[in-house]
């Protein structure tokens, strides 16, 4: 630090500042979490059109399954359990929908947070010095304090939302699963079938298709997801043993 | 960040920050104000964010950060005001923020949670302390639509914001005040005639200002107008060619 000082307008003060690598280290972690949720819910994007198609697939197989007369009505019963799942996926999708909004409003709260936990840094490393007395520092301290105080409190409803993106993407994977019970369903339905057999297996062979999608979706998301929640909780580690220490210290 | 005592008379002070020697290049330098009395002050134009560790660091060297009972913002810029949300969290609850009625929900996008204390067009006087009275004077359209310059009487100062202005090159600063006006211009130029848009509103500003006793002219960029720099900053911009941005639009 650098210092003049006269009574008059010559006054001049210099402060210099230095930077700590404390927040760097929360920021780096933070925006991978961000950025696993982020995927997580990018992996999803597909779900309405994947349920869709699901839902245009059992129609068509419903009518097929009309045409068959007697030899059909095993296939109108899977078709209309696959509407049951359908409706589930869609559910699952609206509260999918809910969920990205909250998440991403923690992750601006987040990137807020970060950004006044940087500059407050700034400051303490600034006040820490004999130009300031106890309560300039006290102020700053507790300010940066009370920033990291919001920040975990805010990881730990990241934490929650991550659990809740990994109930919803087993839920999914139970929906897929299903579907792929009923399309191998439908194709012994369709060795059956006689003339109707080519209709039949068009319907599961389409199915199969849907699952395969379904099933790279719920890969990808599985992934994000878990990444994201070993990243929350290692953050939410690093946020309060940086506020015990500093709580310890101040 | 430089600290420079503008007048001083019991308690009665005003100081001037900026110059911050560890600002990033592509920030632009600003000057931040403190007005004491008593046990009260006024931060006008705390910053932007990016200022906000070594303003703070600064100010906290003048003085306790609980007698800052006022931020006065000037308009509704960034790098006046982007800092408000963080001075709300060492500042007391009470805290009073000043700004143009025009701007309190666009500067709410800093700060969703700060109140503010708006500033009718016409201006308004503020007791700063039971002894200082502070005029918010109207500078509208100069630049910004809803605009406010701050004068004390009593230390016949003048806070005139973006007006008087000047963006000065890092190799170029010195001190904190004008010591040759004729040189100083170049710095100023093109900053008024781009940013300061009607000339009606300027020529009310100079109308208005020219009435007031006014030995520093302390605006929010660059050098600090004073004794006789003060008069020939205002009939310099008096005669300036103004809203040079118009061309642009007119050659189309």
């Amino acid at each position: 630090m650098e210092l003049g000082v006269s009574e008059d307008m010559s006054e001049v003060s210099n402060v210099a500042r230095v930077q700590t690598l404390r927040t760097d280290r929360i920021e780096a972690r933070a925006n991978g979490l961000l950025g696993d949720c982020r995927r997580a819910f990018h992996a999803f994007g597909e779900l309405d059109e994947l349920a869709e198609n699901l839902r245009i697939l059992s129609l068509n197989a419903e009518l097929a399954a009309g045409r068959a007369g007697d030899k059909g009505r095993a296939v109108r019963a899977l078709t209309q359990y696959t509407r049951e799942l359908v409706n589930r996926l869609a559910m699952i999708q609206g509260e999918m929908n809910a969920l990205r909004v909250r998440t991403f409003t923690l992750s601006s709260t987040i990137l807020r947070g970060l950004l006044q936990l940087s500059l407050f840094e700034q400051a303490c490393t600034l006040v820490n010095d004999d130009d300031h007395d106890t309560r300039a520092k006290s102020t700053v301290g507790g300010a940066f304090i009370q920033i990291m105080r919001m920040l975990v409190d805010t990881l730990d409803d990241m934490a929650n939302c991550v659990d809740d993106l990994a109930r919803r993407a087993r839920g999914v994977e139970e929906v897929v699963s299903q579907s792929d019970s009923i399309a191998t369903n439908i194709a012994i339905e369709a060795a059956a079938a006689g003339v109707h057999e080519k209709e039949f297996r068009t319907v599961s062979d389409t199915m199969r298709r849907y699952v395969e999608d379904l099933r790279l979706m719920i890969d990808e998301a599985a992934d994000a997801v878990r990444r994201a929640g070993e990243k929350g909780a290692s953050l939410r580690r690093l946020g309060l043993d940086s506020l015990g220490e500093l709580e310890h210290n101040g | 960040m430089k600290c420079v005592t503008l007048f001083r008379q019991d308690d009665h002070c005003w100081q001037a920050f900026g110059q911050d020697p560890d600002r990033p290049d592509n920030v632009v330098d600003t000057n931040q104000y403190l007005i004491r009395s008593g046990a009260s002050a006024m931060l006008l134009d705390p910053g932007g964010m990016e200022v906000f560790p070594a303003m703070l660091a600064a100010v906290t060297r003048e003085i306790a950060i609980e007698d800052v009972k006022a931020l006065f913002l000037s308009h509704q810029d960034p790098d006046i005001g982007s800092s408000l949300p963080l001075w709300r969290r060492v500042c007391g609850a009470d805290i009073k923020v000043y700004l143009s009625w025009l701007w309190a929900g666009f500067t709410s996008h800093f700060d969703r949670n700060a109140t503010f204390t708006t500033v009718p067009d016409e201006g308004m006087e503020v007791s700063l302390s039971p002894g200082l009275k502070l005029r918010f004077i109207p500078a509208h359209y100069l630049h910004s639509a809803g605009n406010f310059n701050v004068y004390d009487a009593k230390a016949r100062i003048l806070f005139s914001g973006d007006i008087g202005a000047a963006l000065i090159p890092r190799d170029r600063q010195g001190g904190m005040f004008v010591t040759d006006f004729a040189s100083h211009i170049q710095y100023m130029d093109a900053f008024h005639r781009r940013w300061m848009a009607s000339t009606r509103a300027r020529d009310a500003w100079v109308a208005q200002v020219s009435k007031l006793d006014i030995d520093i002219l302390a605006p929010q960029h660059g050098l600090i107008f004073k004794g006789d720099d003060v008069k020939r900053f205002i009939d310099w911009f008096a005669g300036l060619d103004i809203g040079s941005g118009i061309a642009a639009m007119a050659s189309k």
